[in-house]
């Protein structure tokens, strides 16, 4: 109650200062320098190429052998962290909104945008840092802020779930020669766990993953130097020991953990541009 | 425990502070379209900060619920299934809602009233904010089979759309997040806090001694699911309805065997004006409801344990416990005008 009694407060103050033209702008301070995080998307070591829905060419391989091409791949990632051994510590700052212009803080990866693949912090104070820490997903504080603008409206393109609601942290879709339907989609949802009290096996899971990654050098961060994060994802990882005649289709927490789980050993550090 | 006041005096202090700070005595304080924290209620869980309700908000809210531009053919508007005359469910004679082209769904359309302080959403709680309902019924094939992207080209072809969200929220195109803003601000303010059980808590009423002993009756018997204010402890029960239930209920969303059949206990606010009941509207009248209780619960696995042996209710407790659930029965939302089509 008394959070909703000063959020009041704190919008009638809103309304006073726009309803009287008294706009004040903090000063940006700027702390530090601009780091860069590129994505580049493998299938073990070949780069991603997106293929077209009808195509029947299938340049990959699962581990256990099925052919398969990729149609869509793209997922969420968020809560940036850098840090350092001395204490440095980078948190990009986190904002849900119904404006576009003012999310902050999600990043809405996908192979179909080059832009999209490089992510640009500011204001990162100087100093040395030895690793990057993200969330591959939306975690329950962004999906409980309620309907977001930009790369979060399912209007625009945000995949979500409508029953069970949240975002898809990672859809991966293609076709696969091994079974007649030839499409088959992988999507990684969920952002709850719900332990079952009479001690069966849970079913519904938090399948947002934290994954946390060492740069291989000591990266620099000052006004002159402007270093770049290059952050390989591969697809085959998270497929792992899939077998798509029995799971072409994945659309559940429960299903989807079998993948999620392999989500961190996915992304590595391939290096950083100093 | 229970505050005599009402409403809290922020916002109406807000507004003071805007006049004030403004030199502009012209200002009229009205507070028909504020939202406010009823002093007997849960905390709200609607994220207000993000989403402030204002009039403008509220009566474009207003506007897109009654407005079939939602459905896929313009036939079925949020109002086809919520009607203000019955709390915001649907009419009686749709036991399971219906939608375009009178597809008929698989469960019934509950109460909108209170939506603001309710946790989770729909009979097996799968939706967790407010926001997010209405992909549901816009999406869904058999309520109104449209898809949200296509709403939204319909909304940014119309002037008056374009022009009100100008108006609203500054934008200059229309946004799915802000049509659903827009919902919420209206349904946020469904807030039925004013039965006679209302008043009684606040000392302004006095119930009669049938309907303070159908009270008794009800704390004793109902409280384990139906508890507090809102006759609701939010948990997922199975109310004994089926040997073998078809609806699978909250296992629907949580995959769990022990979860199938259980449905969100309901809050029993104007439940007088809610029938049929049950997420599937089965039963018709509150005798046949309480009936069921006393003798028709059925054993399935997950039957909540508290109802194995059901709950003994003579003729003359029903009566009592009916008489209690219809004090909370609040005429001055369901008429209340600010929910007339503008
Ligand atoms: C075809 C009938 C139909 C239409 C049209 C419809 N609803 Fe519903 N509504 C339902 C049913 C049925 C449920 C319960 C579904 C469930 O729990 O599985 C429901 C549930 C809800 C709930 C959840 C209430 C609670 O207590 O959890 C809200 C909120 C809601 N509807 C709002 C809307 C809005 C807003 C619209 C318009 C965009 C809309 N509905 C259109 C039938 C409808
Ligand atoms: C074990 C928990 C539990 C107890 C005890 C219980 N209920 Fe319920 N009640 C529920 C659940 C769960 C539902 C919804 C079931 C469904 O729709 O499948 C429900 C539904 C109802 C409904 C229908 C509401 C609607 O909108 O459709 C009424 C009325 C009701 N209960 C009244 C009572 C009364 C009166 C008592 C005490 C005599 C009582 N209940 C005891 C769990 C309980």
């Amino acid at each position: 109650m008394k959070t909703l009694k000063s959020t009041i407060a704190l919008l009638a103050m809103a309304v006073l200062f726009i309803s009287c033209g008294e706009e004040t702008e903090d000063p940006q301070t700027k702390l530090g320098s601009s780091v860069a995080i590129e994505f580049d998307n493998f299938v073990g070591t070949s780069q991603v190429n997106l293929e077209s829905e009808a195509s029947t060419s299938y340049a990959y391989n699962t581990t256990g052998g099925q052919e398969f091409n990729l149609t869509r791949v793209q997922y969420y990632v968020s809560k940036i962290i850098l840090t350092g051994e001395n204490g440095e510590i980078f948190e990009d700052e986190l904002q849900v909104s119904a404006n576009a212009d003012e999310i902050k803080g999600y990043y809405f990866i996908h192979e179909s945008d080059n832009a999209s693949k490089l992510i640009e912090l500011t204001n990162v104070p100087k100093g040395t840092y030895t690793q990057i820490t993200f969330n591959l997903g939306i975690d329950e504080e962004g999906v409980q802020e309620g309907a977001a603008g930009g790369i979060l409206d399912p209007a625009n393109g945000a995949p979500f779930w409508n029953w069970n609601a949240g975002y898809i942290g990672m859809t991966i879709e293609g076709q696969t020669s091994v079974i007649d339907e030839s499409e088959f989609a992988i999507h990684i949802g969920g952002w709850k766990d719900i332990i079952p009290e009479d001690g069966t096996t849970q079913k519904f899971y938090n399948n947002v993953k934290t994954i946390t990654l060492n740069l291989d050098v000591n990266m620099q961060v000052n006004s002159t130097l402007e270093p770049e994060i290059h952050i390989v994802t591969d697809i085959q990882k998270i497929l792992g020991d899939v077998d798509f005649t029995a799971t072409p289709q994945v659309h559940s927490p429960a299903v989807g953990r079998l993948f999620a789980d392999n989500l961190e050993s996915a992304f590595v550090v391939d290096h950083v541009h100093q | 425990m229970y505050i005599s006041k009402k409403r809290i005096q922020l916002p109406v202090w807000g507004l003071l502070l805007f006049v004030f700070g403004c030199q502009d005595s012209e200002m009229q304080i009205d507070d028909t379209y504020v939202f406010y924290q009823p002093a007997h209620f849960p905390e709200a869980t609607y994220t207000l900060e993000n989403n402030p309700v204002t009039e403008k908000g509220f009566l474009l809210g207003e506007k897109l619920f009654n407005d079939p531009i939602l459905s896929r053919d313009g036939s079925v508007a949020c109002s086809n299934c919520h009607q203000q005359g019955t709390a915001f469910a649907d009419s009686q004679q749709h036991p399971l809602s219906k939608g375009v082209e009178d597809r008929e769904g698989i469960r019934n359309a509950p109460s909108l009233a209170n939506l603001a302080f309710l946790p989770e959403f729909f009979w097996d709680g799968g939706v967790t904010h407010l926001d997010f309902v209405p992909l549901n019924a816009i999406e869904t094939e058999f309520e109104m089979d449209e898809t949200i992207e296509n709403v939204i080209v319909k909304l940014n072809k119309s002037e008056t759309y374009r022009a009100l969200f100008k108006d609203v929220f500054d934008m200059d195109e229309v946004t799915s997040p802000y049509m659903l803003h827009a919902l919420s601000q209206f349904m946020v303010m469904m807030i039925s806090d004013n039965s006679r059980y209302d008043q009684y808590l606040q000392g302004e009423e006095v119930l009669s001694s049938e309907e303070l002993a159908g009270m008794e009756l009800f704390e004793s018997k109902c409280e384990g699911c139906h508890a507090g204010v809102l006759q609701s402890d939010f948990s997922y029960r199975n109310n004994g309805l089926d040997a073998m239930p078809l609806d699978s209920g909250r296992n629907r969303i949580t995959e769990n065997s022990q979860d199938w059949g259980k449905f969100r206990v309901p809050s029993l606010r104007n439940v007088e004006l809610t029938s049929p009941y049950m997420h599937d509207g089965r039963f018709e009248t509150l005798e046949e409801v309480l009936k069921h209780y006393n003798s028709g619960v059925q054993i399935y696995e997950t039957l909540d344990p508290s109802l194995k042996s059901g709950i003994s209710i003579s003729d003359d407790e029903r009566a009592k416990i009916i008489s209690f659930l219809k004090t909370l029965t609040d005429r001055d939302f369901t008429r209340d005008p600010k929910f007339f089509i503008h």
